[in-house]
């Protein structure tokens, strides 16, 4: 019988029921404590001439850099520590899955809290640039009429990048784990003595499912955050 | 240990979301920007440095080859003058020298030309000195007369004048 379950809960912070401490909690602190060790490492002993690992510490640091720039024009740049943030958090939160932890990525709570903090700073930029007034009047545009369209639009906008992000990731786990169960059916009904469908065909689909699917989702809801904001700030 | 539902929306489980975020948010930027911009920084201020020097240098070498290109333009005048002067120089002294030889050769002439007047006045009073006592003797010798040699000279230094 196979099961495709949510994180697990761990304990319960002081005994509360409601404030649990769950499996993605548990594997977002590892990829923290993963993403500090990476960047103390390559930070450490930066020097005027760049060996590899400084060059690829300023490399990632122009690349977003230079997307910043690019999506969400000049003066921008103080944007570039949260987009890195996400990146890495995406990325090596669903990549976390090749190391037999559960995709931080696959829990909708974690997106979503990605997704609040954007549309926050979409808000944010919008009143800032067109003062408060002005962000209100924003809804009744084009026409009066539009008005419940555009604060549904608003809304929509974390919806749809916390889901999208999620959707693809838990589809991914969902499709590994039924996958594998399968191959394992068939290599129990074929009588085989070492469980040989299960060996490689798994590693190919996780190459999409884990690895591209990760990698791509990490760099949508990136591109994504940039394009709001940036149109925000018009 | 039970699992949470596979799609579940909790207010805690976001927040700690957002908690961990802030925090990773922290790391990113202060253990990976703020070094990486710090080298950036510096190394554009060197670049721009460095770029400022040459400039510098440049413009001395430019303004160094400005000074030569006087100087050598200077010193060339100079020369020329000096050819110039010399030249002048040495022009008026040859045709002073010329001018001194052309004098000392006209008083030569002169000179020679006063001697040689003389000497051939000389000679011409020689001769007729000769000339007189000759005429005297072979008158003597012809007529046999007892004249006066005196009296022969006088007439005969009348002929000649009257001969011319």
């Amino acid at each position: 019988m196979v099961e495709v379950n949510g994180p697990k809960v761990y304990t319960y912070l002081f005994g509360n029921k409601a404030l649990p401490i769950t499996e993605t909690m548990v594997n977002y602190w590892i990829v923290m404590v993963f993403i500090l060790l990476l960047c103390l490492f390559l930070t450490s002993k930066m020097e005027k001439i760049p060996k590899a690992k400084q060059a690829v510490a300023e490399k990632i640091v122009m690349i977003v850099d230079g997307l910043v720039d690019q999506n969400m024009g000049k003066n921008c740049r103080q944007y570039s520590p949260f987009i890195v943030t996400l990146m890495f958090s995406s990325v090596f939160g669903s990549l976390a899955s090749m190391f037999t932890l559960r995709s931080v990525t696959g829990d909708l709570n974690t997106t979503l809290g990605w997704a609040l903090i954007v549309s926050g700073m979409i808000i944010y930029n919008k009143i800032k640039t067109n003062g408060f007034v002005g962000f209100l009047k924003g809804f009744t545009e084009p026409i009066w009429i539009m008005t419940p369209l555009n604060i549904l639009s608003e809304v929509s906008t974390p919806v749809s990048m916390s889901f999208r992000h999620f959707g693809n990731i838990a589809g991914g786990l969902v499709i590994s784990t039924l996958m594998l169960s399968a191959l394992s059916a068939l290599s129990s009904a074929l009588n085989l003595p070492i469980p040989l469908f299960q060996l490689g065909i798994p590693g190919v689909t996780g190459l999409y499912f884990d690895l591209f699917s990760a990698c791509i989702q990490a760099f949508i809801f990136s591109m994504l955050t940039m394009a709001y904001v940036g149109s925000a700030k018009e | 240990m039970g699992f949470q539902e596979f799609v579940n929306i909790g207010g805690w489980e976001v927040f700690v979301t957002l908690f961990n975020t802030l925090i990773t948010f922290l790391i990113v930027k202060i253990l990976l920007f703020k070094p990486v911009r710090k080298v950036l920084a510096a190394r554009a201020e060197e670049v721009k440095a460095m770029y400022d020097e040459a400039e510098a240098d440049r413009n001395e070498a430019e303004a160094m080859k400005k000074d030569y290109t006087e100087s050598i333009a200077n010193a060339k005048q100079k020369a020329n003058e000096i050819t110039q002067s010399a030249t002048r120089r040495a022009t008026v002294r040859s045709e002073e020298i010329l001018a001194e030889a052309n004098r000392q050769v006209q008083d030569m002439k002169k000179r020679a030309e006063q001697s040689i007047e003389q000497e051939r006045k000389k000679a011409i009073n020689e001769i007729k000195d000769e000339i007189a006592s000759l005429s005297v003797m072979i008158a003597s010798k012809v007529v046999e007369k007892d004249i006066k040699e005196d009296d022969h000279k006088r007439m005969i230094e009348d002929f000649i004048d009257k001969v011319g």
